[in-house]
């Protein structure tokens, strides 16, 4: 955290700090207008957009530490693909019960 | 001579294992920070791993519960704030351990494990909600996945409180052998109880809320 206690990083930790919180107040927002898909489309690019700010500021990745960096980036390809290696296997299920049968 | 310069320059406290307070020249960050960020990398697995099970059984069942309706999504997001508050609250404790700042420092990491009680509190009040309408683990899979996804994150807080009341209580004699040793060792406990927040963050938007 390569914060100092002057005024400005303390300005700028409530402003993230409070662009966080209306981020948690828009995806109730969305979630109340009942959207369907969209609407969960939207609240993951919210959650997602939150999460990064947190990171960016208070995980301090905003500093240029490649190696942190390159961690985060191998961690990040495992996951989508370990995420999406079983997705074939969802596709082709049944989804419902008279497939089931018929299978 | 040339030897005695060598030890001058190393911190008492790195003379047994070296970048424990000063970054590594090749990857710029200390032996903890780096330590931390590979363990959050496997908390990413892991809770990736369980978030990916969500997405695929909730994919691929063949109906799924209205979760806002089983949810209290009011406490969830009080829960959400408390967790975010108690995040910048964290920043202010380790400016103020920066700036030598001690009192301000202690009231800050009080604050911080306050708001963490807060949080078990509600988690508590919820799961007391579900229990007496005889929702449980067994009940159904979206149950299941519930209570296992925020009951592993609850563990977390419960791991960060006890790591943080040491930093606040007995950890502090760390101090005293080498300040900075002990600042960086409180940004590496901060690292962790971001994660937990960011975690937080993505547990409330897909348990809660579709």
């Amino acid at each position: 955290m390569d914060h100092n206690s002057n005024q400005p990083e303390f300005k700028r930790d409530i402003q993230v700090y409070l662009t966080i919180i209306a981020l948690t107040g828009l995806i109730l927002g969305i979630h109340h207008l009942q959207l369907g898909t969209l609407g969960i489309a939207l609240i993951v690019m919210v959650a997602v957009s939150e999460a990064a700010i947190l990171g960016y500021f208070f995980m301090h990745l905003m500093t240029k530490k490649k190696t942190i960096h390159l961690v985060l980036l191998l961690t990040l390809i495992v996951f989508v693909t370990l995420l999406f290696w079983p997705a074939w296997d969802v596709a082709y299920s049944p989804r419902t019960p008279s497939e089931f049968t018929h299978n | 001579m040339e030897k005695t310069d060598l030890a001058h320059e190393i911190p008492e406290s790195e003379k047994f294992i070296p970048y424990i307070v000063n970054p590594r020249e090749d990857t710029g960050l200390y032996n903890a920070k780096f330590g931390i960020w590979l363990f959050l990398a496997s908390e990413v697995m892991l809770f990736g791993s369980l978030f990916s099970a969500y997405i695929l059984l909730r994919v691929g069942s063949f109906s799924w519960p209205v979760q806002s309706d089983i949810q209290n999504v009011p406490i969830g997001a009080v829960n959400s704030i408390i967790l975010l508050s108690s995040s910048i609250f964290f920043i202010r404790a380790w400016v103020a351990l920066k700036a030598d700042d001690i009192a301000k420092y202690k009231k800050f990491m009080y604050l911080v494990i306050l708001f963490a009680f807060m949080f078990l509190t509600l988690k508590g009040v919820e799961y007391y909600q579900h229990f007496s309408h005889h929702e449980y683990p067994k009940t159904s899979v979206f149950l299941a996945i519930y209570f296992l996804m925020t009951g592993l994150h609850a563990l977390h807080i419960i791991g960060g409180i006890l790591v943080n009341a040491y930093y606040v209580g007995p950890g502090m004699y760390l101090r005293a052998k080498d300040k900075q040793w002990f600042i960086n060792r409180v940004e590496v406990a901060g690292l962790y109880w971001h994660f937990v927040d960011v975690v937080w963050i993505f547990l409330f938007s897909t348990l809660y809320l579709f």
